[in-house]
């Protein structure tokens, strides 16, 4: 494995509050890894997301992605870092009302004509809504409407594919489907930074668990992932009654 | 729960023995809990006593002994099945008790036990998960369901971690209750 998101001591400040600042955070992510961010609203786990995004910048520290020092880029280099390496997926999709699945697939498309509708299609397909690709998002269900949002981030192969809540806005069932989607993508090599707050689905599919609390991260989980008997995970206890 | 209304249950099916019920017993629990053989014949013995079961057949070799239901028995399991569970609160696990003490030896630091109490809520949390989808793989729709108990519970242990580490836990706390 390699490293692919370096942050050094980075610092975020917002004027008038202090919710949603970065106090010195340092962290490292390998390429193939699923990692989870947890931690209560206005702890900084988004502040954090959108550093590694290139869609705010540290008030001090460093964000270095696939070794390219964000601070060194301008805005039009950030832009073109977003394009190339980013996928973000957000918590209430965004997706362009008068635009079809198909059309809002391919708005960030660095691909050009047959060649990225293909490649949209074929997306489309693997996340299981082919027959949804010429309808508005007023059509679609919450779940359909975030598949399409995953396809659109994944549209330019990203190296990194950011999740800010995705199954915040969806029902436990469509939220686990999505979260299956974000599993198979990550066995399939796709690098994945997750913010959630639900420790049931984060630990489902991320073996690495970041805790951030008040602007800093407070523990680094690496969770294993044997083989353990049904008695080792749950013990349904006997209370007998001696009569 | 008892072992007792589990053995009833079994045994409203259709007449079994005790390995027979050992057997099914364990299979329906997934694991979960075990039994050694004497405490079924235990639990049968009492059973027995108290009219809820009777044996079939001629006693001789007891582990060829077969059981079914009296009428009792099916009054008994069906009042149990109707019952809700109620009493108190069950806190079996030994973090409860740490959890007080510390707030008197620690001198009120507490954030250590709680970082690590944590950090094995999470891996029991990715432990339960593979056992639920184990179940499901397994076509064991109700263990995924008992596992899925599990993995709320466990979620609210987390939580409850969570809370008690942004709290301020003041060293007077501890002394007031001396």
């Amino acid at each position: 494995m390699s490293e692919l998101v370096r942050l050094t001591e980075v610092t975020k400040v917002y004027q008038g509050g202090i919710t949603g600042a970065l106090n010195g955070v340092s962290l490292l992510v390998e390429k193939g890894e699923f990692t989870a961010i947890m931690g209560p609203s206005g702890s900084g786990k988004s502040t954090l997301l959108n550093l590694v995004a290139g869609l705010d910048r540290p008030t001090s520290g460093s964000v270095a992605v696939g070794g390219m020092d964000l601070g060194k880029l301008g805005e039009a280099g950030l832009a073109r870092f977003r394009r190339d390496n980013i996928g973000f997926v957000f918590q209430f999709f965004y997706l362009l009302p008068n635009l079809t699945s198909l059309e809002n697939v391919l708005i960030p498309a660095q691909l050009k004509g047959s060649e990225a509708t293909a490649r949209a299609r074929e997306l489309l397909g693997q996340l299981g809504i082919q027959d949804i690709a010429d309808r508005f998002p007023a059509r679609l269900s919450g779940g359909q409407q975030q598949r399409v949002a995953i396809a659109r981030a994944l549209i330019n192969s990203p190296t990194l594919l950011l999740a800010d809540e995705p199954t915040g806005a969806l029902d436990t069932h469509t939220g686990d489907q999505v979260m299956e989607l974000l599993g198979q993508l990550n066995r399939d090599g796709q690098t994945i930074l997750l913010v959630t707050h639900d420790a049931k689905l984060a630990t489902r599919h991320a073996a690495r668990v970041i805790s951030v609390m008040d602007g800093k991260i407070v523990d680094d989980a690496r969770l294993e992932s044997p083989e353990r008997a049904a008695s080792e995970v749950i013990r349904v206890r006997s209370e007998e009654a001696s009569r | 729960m008892s072992l007792k209304f589990g053995v009833l249950g079994l045994l409203k099916g259709e007449p079994l023995h005790g390995y027979e019920v050992k057997n099914r017993f364990e299979a329906m629990l997934g694991g979960t809990w075990e039994v050694n053989i004497g405490q079924i014949y235990t639990t049968l013995q009492r059973l027995e006593r108290d009219g809820l079961v009777r044996p079939i057949g001629r006693r001789g070799d007891r582990g060829k002994l077969q059981y079914e239901l009296s009428p009792e028995g099916h009054k008994a399991l069906d009042q149990w099945l109707a019952q809700p569970d109620s009493g108190p609160q069950q806190l079996h696990e030994d973090i409860y008790v740490k959890l007080l003490l510390a707030t008197r030896i620690a001198n009120g630091n507490l954030q250590q036990l709680l970082g690590r109490q944590k950090r094995a809520y999470l891996q029991r949390l990715r432990d339960l998960n593979r056992l639920e989808e184990r179940a499901r793989r397994d076509g064991r729709v109700d263990l995924a369901r008992l596992v899925r108990g599990a993995l709320l519970h466990t979620e609210a242990d987390l939580k409850w971690m969570d809370e008690l580490s942004s709290e301020r836990f003041g060293a007077e706390e501890g002394a007031r209750t001396e």
